[in-house]
């Protein structure tokens, strides 16, 4: 992960942490986010990772396939991809 | 008849196709829709457009305080009215204790919140709209422009929460409590839900279309009045009946905050029950007002549950009335209550409008034998009909109404007793903690007020998980520990046996303040397509029941009451009632409320939140307290499901009284008189006419604390019993205070409680002094609230 992905990926831990009141020290980069192995998150949490990442980035997530929501790696690497110039 | 007919005497309505009931009701008969682009908020960024609003300036006289009044209030004044001069009903000094006020609601006053922290970030807010606020306040200004002085109360189950309404009323008149009562509910247009709902992806683009091709709800507002009378009551003054009020079913799904159960057990528990409670089959059902918000889950699982119990019927005709209102949220169970009574009296199903041929075709395959009453209305004969509605935390409500009177199942009359108590308090979260603070005392925390803690160990002795509690706000928190404790306490393991026999009433004062505003600021600065959709579902009054349900797995009757601090003995006089008359073996009753930065920055607002010193009742001359927190929950059980399953039982609930004096809205003075009134009734439901000590309000608001004084040297003259408090030992914790004190007194009957306790004297001044508790057979608890709403329950050995 480059210095700008990991940025981004702070960020994102960051609205996991604010948004969905996850406590920081459950997440790390690779945690599974989604199902009965990882945090443990569901459809409303999605629809909030995806009003946050929208508001922080400017980017749409809406209908965007599911393993880019897996763990803040992947969402932080479609972040970077498809983030404005 | 082996109970007391309950008849409905009067209705009032206003909502997108009508200001009165004869206008909407034209309306809806003849399909005319009442969506349209939404006026009274900016929309513009969001997905959606559509919503079902009122005119902005409707008529309506709401007296001398229409200042203090949100739109939800004036709505509900507008119906409310409309009810009480279609019922031509007296309310005057003969029979005003026996009439009540249940208001329902969902947001309550939402479009005061969103006003106010707007104008907060714009640099200064305007008490009055805080005082608008709550859904606390609608009942209150009910009962002031009516004159009712009975039970008072509003009910916070979201969208089921009026449906709710008749049915408590009901239960209260065939308790013998009171004559008459004002239900019904009401809800405003506002940001709160249009923003709620969008972030949910839950708002159809088009005029919703339910049970059709289900894309979404379309929000609407409205009110619905209705007077539910007891026979005698209604024949005495030649009353025009439109119909009895047969039982009901109140159940909750133990399933999801937001989304209905797959297998619609929920669904079919409340409707299975309202059949059960009325002593009818499914085949004697003609009409069923279906709740059809148009969600694709909700429609699907309403409709498996109707197929499942009525499919086989060969006459069965359902509709959704809101393809024309919209979801009129806490108001949508009156209005549909209120177009299902119209359809019975006059034979008229009205249509689900929206259906293209196309959608005919379609609608063949879902429809089965059941008639969906597809675009246009249908004259036929309708001698019982059904209505049902369904809440965010997963409550479900059905009652039913008959054209005629029938006889219904008989209530029974069990002696209720307290078998569990669970305590979140600032304390600790067990009785030891709480014992150990009566004796030693307690220091407030660092901010100068009291808080409750909720710590790591208390979720893992429960074994509940992150991924649950991180969702949940601090009151739904602190209500699923105190419930789990509860249920742990008493005993009892739920299990597929047991699940429906056990329910629960929470009362909450100030509700969940501090995710409303938190939802609310989220909307003022991203916008109204940017709310929390994670938030937004812990916004319902009912969310901690909700939750406390999914969590524990109980299934019985779910009601949230609010209003003011006495709510929290309220919900105990609510819960007592269902495990008398047999509805349920096993009732939870919880007081909770929460002492946060924004629920202190509005008492600061009002000019009414202490800091640091300990509280001290009777003796000051501010207006200030000390604020607290916490979640108090008892269990109530029937003698016999006690004595089957070998429980302890602490103490008995022997009797309560409930009493009204109406003044305006955030003031008491002047309210007093109900107060006597209240602890007159109590004694007398107890059949007796004394008591060893009283368990007390005071929270060293002088005028709080005045009214209690006053109101004990009038009932009692020259021998108050001693007064003892837990507001001493936890502070101004409310709804949890006044559930507290019902378990303070059950601690000292059941000797929990060191025999020497203190007290204070209050005859012939304020003398602190010790007495002995171990002979004592009766304790009175007692509680208040702003507006002038008082409860007095009387604890025995």
């Amino acid at each position: 992960m480059d210095a700008k992905q990991t940025e981004i990926a702070e960020k994102i831990k960051n609205i996991l942490v604010e948004n969905l009141r996850i406590p920081a020290e459950e997440l790390d980069y690779e945690v599974e986010l989604f199902g009965d192995d990882g945090i443990g998150l569901d459809s409303i949490d999605s629809l909030e990772i995806i009003a946050g990442i929208d508001q922080e980035f400017g980017v749409q997530m809406t209908g965007v396939a599911k393993e880019n929501f897996v763990n803040i790696t992947a969402l932080s690497k479609y972040v970077l991809e498809h983030l404005e110039a | 008849m082996s109970e007391k007919r309950c008849v409905i005497t009067g209705l009032g309505m206003i909502n997108s196709i009508g200001d009165t009931v004869d206008e909407s009701w034209e309306n809806c008969i003849n399909g005319v829709l009442g969506i349209k682009e939404v006026r009274s908020i900016d929309t513009s960024d969001c997905y959606a457009h559509m919503g079902a609003e009122v005119r902005p300036d409707f008529p309506v006289d709401a007296g001398e305080d229409a200042g203090v009044m949100d739109r939800v209030s004036l709505l509900m004044v507008k119906a409310t009215r409309e009810a009480l001069s279609d019922s031509k009903i007296e309310i005057n000094d003969s029979n005003a204790d026996r009439v009540g006020v249940i208001i329902g609601s969902c947001v309550g006053g939402a479009v005061s919140i969103q006003k106010y922290f707007t104008d907060i970030k714009a640099g200064k807010g305007d008490k009055e709209d805080i005082l608008k606020m709550g859904i606390g306040a609608i009942a209150n200004n009910i009962a002031k422009i009516s004159g009712a002085k009975g039970v008072v109360t509003n009910i916070g189950n979201a969208c089921a929460a009026s449906t709710i309404s008749i049915e408590y009323a009901c239960d209260l008149i065939r308790a013998g409590v009171g004559d008459a009562f004002i239900v019904g509910g009401s809800d405003s247009f506002s940001a709160l839900a249009f923003g709620g709902f969008t972030a949910l992806h839950a708002l159809d683009t088009d005029p919703c279309s339910p049970y059709n091709k289900s894309k979404g709800i379309t929000l609407g507002e409205g009110a619905g009045a209705l007077i539910v009378e007891s026979y005698e009551h209604a024949k005495a003054r030649g009353a025009k009946i439109y119909c009895d009020v047969l039982g009901g079913g109140i159940s909750s799904d133990a399933h999801h905050i937001t989304a209905p159960r797959p297998d619609s057990e929920g669904q079919m528990n409340a409707m299975k029950w309202a059949l059960k409670a009325s002593a009818l089959k499914p085949s004697d059902v003609d009409y069923i007002n279906g709740h059809a918000t148009g969600t694709p889950l909700n429609d699907s699982t309403e409709i498996q549950a109707m197929q499942t119990i009525f499919g086989e019927n060969e006459n069965t005709s359902v509709d959704s009335t809101k393809s024309m209102v919209g979801h009129c949220l806490g108001a949508a169970g009156a209005v549909e209550a209120i177009y299902t009574i119209k359809g019975l009296t006059t034979n008229t199903v009205p249509p689900t409008i929206g259906y293209s041929d196309e959608d005919l075709e379609n609608l063949k395959e879902k429809a089965g034998k059941l008639d969906f009453t597809p675009n246009v209305k249908k004259q036929r004969n309708i001698d019982i009909a059904m209505t049902n509605n369904f809440a965010f935390g997963g409550n479900n409500a059905s009652v039913i109404f008959s054209k005629e009177a029938r006889d219904i199942k008989p209530l029974e009359n069990n002696k209720v007793y307290i078998t569990g108590v669970g305590l979140v308090t600032p304390a600790g979260n067990n009785e030891e903690a709480y014992l150990n603070a009566v004796k030693n005392g307690l220091a407030v925390s660092e901010d100068g007020t009291y808080h409750a803690d909720i710590t790591s160990e208390d979720y893992s002795k429960f074994g509940i998980k992150l991924n649950f509690y991180r969702k949940l706000d601090k009151l739904s928190n602190m209500q699923v520990v105190s419930g789990r404790a509860c249920l742990e306490n008493a005993g009892v393991t739920v299990s597929t046996e047991n699940e429906t026999d056990i329910g629960l009433i929470i009362g909450t004062s100030d509700g969940p303040g501090t995710d409303i505003v938190n939802f609310h600021e989220g909307l003022i600065s991203n916008g109204l397509n940017a709310g929390s959709a994670f938030i937004f579902p812990n916004t319902v009054y009912n969310a901690a029941g909700g939750y406390f349900s999914i969590n524990s797995g109980v299934k019985g009757a779910n009601v949230t009451l609010t209003n003011g601090p006495q709510v929290g003995l309220q919900s105990i006089a609510y819960a007592y009632n269902l495990v008398r008359q047999g509805t349920e073996k096993m009732m939870m009753a919880s007081g909770i409320d929460e002492n946060t930065d924004t629920i202190q920055s509005l008492y600061d607002a009002l000019g009414l939140l202490k800091k640091g010193d300990k509280l001290t009742p009777y003796e000051g001359d501010s207006r200030k307290m000390l604020l607290s927190e916490g979640a108090v929950t008892i269990m109530l059980e029937s003698a016999a499901s006690a004595d089957a399953r070998g429980a302890a039982k602490l103490a008995e609930v022997k009797g309560y009284g409930q009493s009204h004096e109406s003044v305006t809205v955030g003031t008491l003075e002047g309210s007093g008189k109900a107060l006597n009134k209240a602890i007159e009734a109590a004694l007398k439901s107890a059949g007796i006419d004394s008591v060893d000590a009283i368990i007390g309000f005071a929270d060293g608001n002088s005028v709080v604390d005045n009214i209690e004084k006053n109101a004990y040297a009038e009932v009692f003259g020259a021998t108050i019993p001693p007064v003892m408090s837990v507001k001493t030992v936890i502070g101004e914790a409310r709804a949890a205070a006044s559930t507290l004190e019902a378990v303070h007194a059950a601690y000292i009957l059941s000797g929990k409680l060191d025999a020497f306790q203190k007290a204070f004297d209050l005859n012939g001044g304020i003398k602190e002094v010790t007495v002995d508790t171990s002979a004592y057979r009766n304790i009175l608890v007692t509680s208040y609230a702003a507006g002038g709403s008082y409860t007095a329950v009387v604890i025995g050995k």
